[in-house]
């Protein structure tokens, strides 16, 4: 016997067979009309109501359009990627607390888990933005919209992270123990980074969540892009037109975020999943 | 081997899981070099004993001493202690991420302090001797079972232990591949080894243990030299199971 690794793709699928290639086929063909008609109605209406016209994207000839709307985006990207780092460092922490041992401890971070996972970030937002300021703490609205964002996240991915490493075998725990390895460093060493690997495509829905909840920065006035572009609607009356590009500028990142997990997952792709490595009752 | 103190020893061990009185009164010693076969039916509770030696499990009362001193409870001690005692799985549990070498190097140099030359130098020595050396920088699921658990011997030798338990470290092998591993461990044995090893290979048994303790119900019920027990048992529980476990 050769150790044999699973894909999932095989795991789950078996290859088509001639009725199913024939049955995808049609569904394709079906769906392609479909989406074309979406589309084509869509154009149509924006044509009629004038919104096509030249006048109404010419502002977008204008470099300073441009340099304001990629302001923004960095805007969007300093926050989003140090909230991501905020989220990931607070969600191990949180986690290593909850599953510590320690009774007081867990049920402290299970506390704030709980907490940050079940209030809507937009609350921590108001929180940060009209509370704070009340008791004289000042932070900067970097910060203001920043640090609820990473907070929401840390919840989530606490959890994340412990539903990683509940799915490391426990035998790998036990072969670290058993080796010397204090328990500290079987959970840094060993548990960790399997851990990790588990929950990569988790890890990347939850930064692009992050991504996404950037985008109330302008109840803090924070220049994102969002921000950003709200006020280049105001000023050049071009509602559809703005939040047109700024859709596709939001939809590359998060593809890109997507390319990066896929790269990052190849990369990483040891074939961990064997036969050999399962635990035999 | 009587006048030494035993390498390992169990006084009065008692555990429970929750109403299952799992171990019941044990009392065992292993002296320095000496082969000791744990054999009984599944559920008797030899995992279970195996596992207390090294507390992966902990005990309700009695005393384990390991070359006379009392296992530590926890902290840098314990891990110190569990340095100084192999442990081989029925499941291998290499890990998973780190190549062969990896795997073998890791105790050494985490625990042991060894520079990463010497570390490797000497992890590339067991690998040679327990022949998986072509394979040092695959990771373990691209090994076969047989060399997954050759690995896993050279990971607990790499630590220099006092004594080796082994629990079932064929069980999940195909029958092809558990010679390949058996062998590795008669050589270990003929060094002069102490083991503790929970297996049905009688043959294995029969050439390199010193003794046969045979587990049921949580208790030891029999033991003595591999021929008294094996061609006459007293208990009719031993006769039972021997009768089992040959196909009758
Ligand atoms: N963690 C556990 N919790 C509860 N019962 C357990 C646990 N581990 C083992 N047992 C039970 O203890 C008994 C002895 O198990 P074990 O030591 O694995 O036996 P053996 O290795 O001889 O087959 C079995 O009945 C088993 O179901
Ligand atoms: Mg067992």
């Amino acid at each position: 016997m050769s150790a044999h690794t699973v894909s999932m793709r095989d795991a789950l699928y078996e290859a088509p067979g001639p009725k199913t290639r024939r049955r995808t086929r049609i569904i394709t063909g079906i769906s392609l009309v479909l989406v074309a008609i979406g589309v084509g109605l869509i154009v149509r209406q924006f044509y009629v109501t004038g919104q096509l016209d030249a006048k109404c994207w010419s502002f977008f000839l204008r470099q300073g359009t441009w340099r304001y709307l990629f302001n923004g985006f960095l805007g969007t990207m300093r926050v989003a990627a140090t909230a991501g780092v905020i989220s990931l460092v607070l969600g191990v922490v949180f986690m290593l607390g909850r599953t510590s041992g320690i009774k007081p401890l867990e049920v402290i971070s299970r506390v704030i888990i709980d907490f940050f996972r079940g209030v809507p970030s937009l609350l921590l937002i108001y929180f940060f933005y009209l509370a704070l300021p009340q008791y004289g703490l000042r932070i900067s609205a970097f910060w203001m919209i920043t640090l609820p964002v990473a907070l929401a996240a840390s919840g989530v991915l606490a959890e994340v992270f412990r539903a990683g490493v509940n799915a490391v075998p426990k035998g790998q725990t036990e072969a670290a123990l058993s080796i010397g390895l204090t328990p500290g460093k079987t959970m840094f060493k060993i548990i960790l980074p399997q851990a990790l690997r588990i929950v990569v495509p988790s890890l990347i829905s939850q930064l692009v969540v992050v991504v996404k909840d950037t985008t109330v920065a302008y109840v803090v006035s924070y220049p994102d892009l969002m921000q950003n572009a709200r006020v280049l609607i105001t000023n050049n009356d071009a509602l559809v037109q703005v939040y047109f590009v700024v859709a596709i500028l939001y939809i590359l990142v998060n593809y890109g975020i997507n390319q990066l997990s896929i790269y990052m997952a190849r990369r990483s792709g040891n074939p961990i999943i064997s036969r050999t490595t399962e635990n035999p009752t | 081997m009587s006048a030494e103190i035993p390498v390992i020893e169990l006084r009065n061990v008692d555990k429970h899981y929750g109403p299952l009185h799992v171990l019941q009164h044990i009392n065992l010693s292993v002296g320095k070099g000496e082969v000791l076969v744990l054999i009984g039916p599944s559920g008797s509770g030899k995992s279970t004993l195996c596992r207390t030696i090294n507390r992966l499990e902990t005990i309700d009362s009695g005393e384990i001493l390991i070359e006379g001193q009392p296992l530590p409870q926890e902290g840098k001690e314990l891990a110190q202690m569990r340095a100084e005692i192999g442990m081989v799985f029925q499941s291998f549990n290499l890990f998973a991420h780190k190549t062969i070498l990896d795997n073998v190097t890791l105790g050494p140099r985490e625990v042991l302090k060894m520079p990463k030359d010497a570390a490797e130098k000497e992890a590339m020595e067991l690998l040679t001797r327990v022949g998986v050396d072509a394979q040092a920088h695959k990771v373990p699921a691209q090994l076969s079972g047989g060399q997954q658990q050759r690995v896993a011997i050279a990971r607990s030798l790499a630590m220099h232990p006092k004594a080796m338990l082994f629990d079932e470290p064929t069980s999940a092998l195909d029958p092809e591949m558990i010679n390949e591993v058996l062998d590795v461990m008669v050589e270990l044995a003929r060094e002069g080894m102490t083991m503790v090893v929970v297996t049905h290979e009688m043959n294995f048994a029969r050439r390199v243990s010193n003794r046969v303790v045979f587990m049921a119900d949580g208790q030891i019920v029999e033991e003595g030299t591999p021929s008294e027990f094996f061609d006459n048992p007293q208990t009719a529980r031993a006769k039972e199971f021997l009768d089992s476990i040959r196909g009758h």
